[in-house]
């Protein structure tokens, strides 16, 4: 279970560790005013201050008003079964190329949820795949990352 | 008269053959992912955008443009018969759309959103057609001052009406600032926030961020609903549509006080979502039949029809005649225009009058032909709605993955989209809004280089903001804009509770 306090305070300490990314990299750039006018790290220096004050702020008012519960465990497990699948298909594609992973991706949901046979889920995986071929590689001319896997086969 | 010679000169163009297909293409493309829970307006507009590469300016806008219609048309439509807004604009119109369609009468209740958008899209045109080109003449005088007050002006009015809390508006845009500011800085050369990651030097393209933001996002959050279709009837009665669109005079009053909300809504950055949520509050407020709202009074579908409507047309008004788009679809928009090669701003009114009005004349066009095939598409898109969402799901991540893949052959992109996703996700689930963060990548640059423009011209004075009188009112409003949250809840807290809470 998670509760609305601890969503209001990761996503403040989120968007403030963001923000104190952006100061600290801006101090590089210099700061302030120089011959050739404002120098390229103070805006950024500026609206890093903005996020770092803003998400403290948010991290008070988030811990002193947050509603009990957002998430109950029902609801984190859907999130999940989202979530972990799309990372995993993200994941792979370095390794085995967007079309496989692609191809594995729809046939893992189709199988999960068992609806219809492993053959159909099957001939759908393979369809996706081809559909993103016909669609970007052939009719638009973009080419999608082969993987690792590609490169071992010679594509 | 100058307007409607050049509006004429627009249709023109518009009634080309070749352009009405790309209509009719867009605003099907559109209804689909404005359908989809999980795909959306600016979604669609980014993935189309990389095919646009290689047409006409003026076809490719109207592509686009298109689509932004037919997904504004397709939101309302999952809204009212499944009760799931397929765009965020369109909750506000699940509250008296979905019951009365529950009541047996889904014909009158898409008749009603369908004839009280197009009434709100018509007024924004016409906003626009009379407005854009003098508004646009007027910015030819601004300087990089009167610029970056106007810039100014438009995030304060974010942060100051855009319904979410201000704070947290003001951390969602000042990251967009920070993600437009990543790699190589237009003024000096340097390159900045890369982060150490050398790849980074090309920057944060806003496609992937509407990728993760609004498609990986929403996925998310939809998932985490697990709504429940219930269907109803799909079949649309074409006698009592008629009959409908004959009788929606009756709310003459309410759709031209929602037209007004979505107009002001949308040339100052508010935004088609708060547009529809305040147009409803305030119809529900003045109504007489206010005890009937939320139970399928007709008047709670035209108020916010026809405000996100008016907010999502009159959005490109500001985009056309001073390059500040008005709603997150219109910046996608305005990058594909940076793209190609298209300086958004006054001087498009100058140098590409076929293109301004080209894109004016297929406004109108546009929306006439998505109100007809919204209609004769209802019961095509509504059989979508049964594909069981584990289905939906997969296909949602792969074409986002590849979409934010395209935009630079990137595999960084794809890991950046997948990073947005979760912010977007935590964002929306603790009411931080979305869209001026996707604004803020698309005119960080824009506003920061006016920025530096002033200092350079005042030596670093910013006595230059409070130098001319036009100036000097841009900023005042922009800060009385900013400080509008704190006097509502000053002036709330002053006064007696003497109303009872809706």
């Amino acid at each position: 279970m998670v509760s609305g306090r601890s969503l209001e305070a990761t996503t403040a300490l989120i968007t403030g560790a963001f923000g104190a990314a952006v100061i600290v990299s801006s101090l590089d750039n210099g700061i302030g005013w120089s011959a050739a006018g404002v120098e390229s790290g103070t805006f950024p220096l500026i609206v890093g201050l903005v996020i770092l004050a803003g998400s403290l702020f948010n991290l008070v008012q988030g811990w002193l008003h947050a509603r009990a519960v957002i998430l109950g465990p029902s609801e984190f497990r859907r999130l999940a079964t989202l979530f972990v699948p799309a990372a995993v298909f993200v994941g792979v594609i370095p390794l085995i190329g967007m079309y496989p992973a692609a191809a594995l991706y729809v046939f893992g949901a189709l199988a999960w949820h068992r609806r219809g046979s492993l053959l159909l889920a099957a001939v759908a995986a393979i369809g996706a795949a081809l559909a993103l071929y016909l669609m970007f590689e052939l009719t638009f001319h973009i080419s999608m990352p082969r993987g690792a896997l590609g490169t071992f086969f010679g594509f | 008269m100058e307007n409607l010679e050049a509006l004429m000169h627009g249709f023109g163009i518009a009634l080309s053959g070749n352009h009405i297909f790309l209509m009719v293409i867009g605003v099907l493309l559109g209804i689909l992912v404005g359908v989809l829970p999980g795909l959306g307006a600016p979604n669609g507009v980014s993935l189309l955008l990389p095919l646009t590469f290689g047409m006409q300016p003026v076809s490719a806008i109207i592509l686009l443009s298109s689509m932004y219609w037919g997904a504004l048309f397709g939101g309302s439509v999952t809204s009212i018969l499944f009760n799931i807004p397929g765009e965020p604009s369109s909750v506000a119109t699940t509250f008296d759309g979905y019951p009365m369609a529950r009541d047996g009468r889904p014909t009158t209740a898409l008749a009603t959103a369908f004839g009280s958008a197009a009434f709100g899209a018509l007024a924004g045109v016409v906003l626009i057609t009379l407005a854009a080109s003098w508004v646009a003449q007027v910015a030819l005088a601004f300087g990089p001052p009167e610029y970056f007050a106007v810039y100014f002006l438009a995030f304060a009015s974010f942060i100051g009406m855009g319904g979410s809390p201000p704070i947290k508006t003001l951390v969602s845009l000042a990251i967009g600032f920070a993600l437009a500011a990543v790699g190589i800085d237009t003024v000096s050369g340097s390159v900045r926030l890369t982060m150490g990651i050398d790849e980074m030097v090309k920057g944060v393209s806003f496609v992937v961020a509407v990728m993760g933001l609004f498609g990986i996002g929403e996925l998310m959050i939809a998932v985490e609903e697990e709504f429940h279709v219930k269907a109803i009837s799909s079949r649309v009665e074409w006698r009592e549509v008629f009959r409908t669109l004959v009788g929606l005079p009756k709310h003459g009053w309410a759709l031209l006080r929602s037209a007004a909300i979505g107009c002001w809504m949308g040339i100052t950055p508010g935004g088609p979502t708060a547009a529809s949520f305040m147009s409803y509050g305030i119809a529900k407020r003045l109504s007489p039949r206010r005890a009937n709202f939320g139970k399928g009074e007709p008047e709670g579908i035209v108020a916010p029809e026809a405000a996100d409507h008016a907010a999502g047309t009159s959005a490109l008004l500001p985009m056309l005649s001073l390059g500040i788009p008005g709603s997150a679809t219109a910046a996608v928009m305005m990058g594909g225009l940076m793209i190609w090669g298209l300086n958004p701003g006054p001087m498009l009114f100058v140098e590409q009058k076929d293109f301004v009005w080209g894109l004016i004349a297929s406004m109108y066009l546009g929306n006439v032909v998505a109100v007809v095939l919204v209609l004769l598409t209802v019961p095509i898109f509504a059989a979508l709605m049964r594909v069981p969402f584990f289905i939906i799901a997969p296909v949602i991540v792969i074409i986002c993955t590849v979409g934010a893949y395209s935009v630079s052959n990137s595999y960084l992109d794809v890991m950046l989209m997948m990073g947005f996703g979760v912010l977007g996700y935590l964002f929306k689930k603790l009411h931080y809004p979305l869209a001026p963060l996707v604004l803020a990548i698309v005119i960080g640059d824009k506003a920061e280089d006016a920025f530096r423009q002033s200092m350079l011209m005042s030596k670093g004075s910013l006595g230059i903001f409070f130098a001319k009188p036009l100036v000097t009112t841009l900023i005042l409003l922009g800060a009385a804009l900013l400080l509008m949250p704190t006097i509502w809840r000053t002036i709330g807290r002053m006064m007696p509770r003497s109303e009872v809470k809706p």
